[in-house]
């Protein structure tokens, strides 16, 4: 049976002055699946990834997410409504506790404002449990509830990488956008980041993964969509990906395509 | 677990309990005119101090503004009741709602203004404010001041000594604690914190940052403005000259001094940085001196604030205490 359609890009375009850094870019991200952007450094997938959650805006064409246009929405009016993100560039909250940085990501679902949470003692405090119990029990899936209280800055690099997902997490997102995940993590790290990934893509959620590692890449992802130079060069399952010739022209250059033809020739 | 945080619970309560009798007693033992004055400008400063702390402590925007602050709320609680003849109480209203109006004049520059860009811009604000209030002459009476500001009254009770004002303002001052340990210790402390480490993580997060810094800058200046008002009531006069960014600068002093971000570290900066002075004053000609360097050494071997620095060991011993109990446990 054929997935509904999650996040649609339609000729989304971005020009930076001259330089054209994504160009008429289509894109369908299914509903309950893994879809992967990959593509060379400079190839525009993190100017996608910053388009569809309005942190820049679109030069022409439209990003819908679950039916409703949101081209021209603001970073955290587009967030609220169900999209999840964490940073190529690690963004954590370094002088709070990991349990602190993950309840920042539920701030939203709670409603009381700021006088109300000076005089509603009963109701600031169910607030205040709701959020930490919430959190608590992510932590727990992830297996990081027992560095629940420590600092973000004496945490490993990869629980830090884990613990923007599990904030990413806490919004209630339908779609978490994953920008270069394993970038930076030794061999047990991304095999616990992978492990990370599926179980929580077990559990319903649709993930949209920018990523060199082709390991993770091939492992993981239904779709892939390869950029070059801002523009699609193909689009498929990792089968299909994996012999494209243009991708492999464009991740490894004609010269050593050539090369390779020609030693397969003698 | 629970009775652990039920004897962390009660430890607090007895400490704050402790200090609250100190103060409460301080008129009784220290019976000096002088003193009470000082001690009066303390508890001014504390109030002040736990506002500036939302933005400079949790935000971490370095605000040199609060003087610009502090003047709009003497001068706005101070016109209106020498205007109409209504009660002070009236024109701490009226301070309120000042509050609010320069927490919008503040906030929504320091949604594009970062670092030394929005510090200078806060200058500039104290700077406009005190060349009005010295030249709207006919209405803020210029350099020479407001003179003969009503002191509060209860029922006809004027707070008209100084013992009196102290006790009152002891009140101002535990209504403002209230308010801050509310704010701090709440998922809008935590907001805000998390906006001086990260704010593009915290946008992402589905938080419309504009309308959290926005309202941040407004609790700041109500905080700010209030003890404008408090200021004006107890002196009865108010002249520009006060109101200098040298103050606000005494302000950031106080909050780093006690600690970024910590309400009882807010406090006990308030409380070093206006009593030190005059315990120097002995010093004669070097006191002001001798004062800036002990800060200056303070800050520079505390960077955390002395707060921390002398809790430090008392965590220490209780952390060992807890680890030997556990070990304990475990044999």
């Amino acid at each position: 049976m054929e997935k509904n359609s999650i996040l649609k890009l339609t000729d989304v375009t971005k020009r930076f002055g001259g330089l054209l850094a994504v160009d008429a870019l289509n894109i369908d991200v299914k509903e309950h699946s893994i879809h992967s952007l990959i593509g060379p450094n400079g190839a525009g997938k993190t100017t996608t990834v910053n388009l569809i959650t309005g942190v820049l805006p679109v030069t022409s064409g439209t990003v819908e997410f679950m039916g409703q246009n949101v081209t021209g929405k603001k970073t955290y009016e587009i967030a609220r409504l169900g999209i999840g993100r964490t940073f190529q560039n690690i963004k954590v909250f370094q002088t709070m506790t990991l349990l602190e940085n993950i309840m920042v990501g539920g701030n939203q679902l709670t409603k009381m404002g700021l006088v109300r949470t000076i005089l509603d003692f009963k109701g600031a405090a169910g607030e205040e449990k709701m959020l930490r119990e919430k959190a608590e029990s992510l932590l727990d899936k992830l297996g990081m509830y027992h560095l629940r209280n420590e600092y973000m800055k004496n945490l490993p690099y990869g629980r830090q990488k884990i613990s923007e997902i599990a904030r990413a997490m806490m919004t209630d997102p339908k779609l978490i956008l994953l920008d270069e995940p394993a970038a930076g993590l030794n061999p047990s790290e991304r095999a616990e980041l992978v492990k990370v990934i599926q179980q929580s893509f077990e559990e319903g959620f649709t993930f949209f993964l920018i990523e060199h590692n082709m390991d993770v890449v091939m492992n993981l992802s239904d779709d892939i969509t390869v950029l070059s130079f801002g523009k699609k060069i193909a689009a498929g399952t990792p089968a299909q990906i994996r012999d494209n010739d243009e991708v492999i022209t464009a991740y490894l250059g004609s010269a050593f395509v050539k090369n390779k033809e020609q030693e397969g020739a003698e | 677990m629970n009775n652990m945080k039920n004897n962390k619970n009660m430890k607090n309560a007895l400490k704050w309990a402790v200090v609250l009798a100190v103060v409460l007693c301080l008129p009784n033992i220290i019976r000096n005119d002088y003193w009470m004055v000082v001690f009066v400008r303390v508890l001014i400063n504390i109030v002040l101090v736990l506002g500036l702390n939302l933005i400079t402590g949790l935000i971490g925007q370095m605000n040199l503004g609060s003087a610009g602050i502090y003047a709009l709320g003497a001068y706005s609680s101070a016109l209106f009741v020498k205007n109409t003849g209504l009660s002070p109480w009236l024109g701490l209203l009226v301070a309120v709602v000042t509050g609010i109006v320069i927490g919008l004049v503040l906030g929504y520059p320091s949604l594009r203004l970062k670092g030394v860009y929005f510090s200078l811009t806060t200058i500039g604000f104290t700077q406009v404010v005190q060349i009005f209030l010295n030249n709207m002459t006919k209405v803020t009476g210029g350099s020479q001041g407001l003179k003969s500001i009503a002191p509060f009254s209860i029922f006809g009770f004027q707070f008209d000594s100084y013992i009196k004002s102290y006790y009152l303002y002891v009140a101002f001052v535990l209504i403002a604690i209230f308010c801050a340990v509310r704010i701090v210790n709440s998922k809008w402390g935590r907001l805000y914190r998390s906006l001086r480490d990260n704010s593009d993580a915290v946008e992402m997060s589905g938080i419309n940052i504009a309308d959290v810094k926005v309202k941040a800058f407004i609790a700041a200046a109500i905080f700010g403005t209030v003890a404008g008002a408090m200021y004006a009531h107890f002196y009865g006069y108010i002249s520009p000259s006060t109101y200098t960014v040298d103050i606000s600068m005494n302000f950031v002093l106080m909050l780093l001094v006690g600690g970024l971000g910590s309400v009882s570290g807010a406090m006990f900066g308030a409380v070093i940085v206006t009593i030190l002075p005059e315990l120097l004053r002995g010093l004669g000609n070097y006191y002001l001196i001798t004062f800036y360097i002990i800060i200056f050494l303070g800050i520079l071997f505390f960077p955390n604030g002395w707060v921390e620095a002398a809790s430090r060991p008392i965590k220490k011993i209780i952390a060992k205490r807890k680890k030997e109990e556990s070990a304990s446990g475990e044999k």
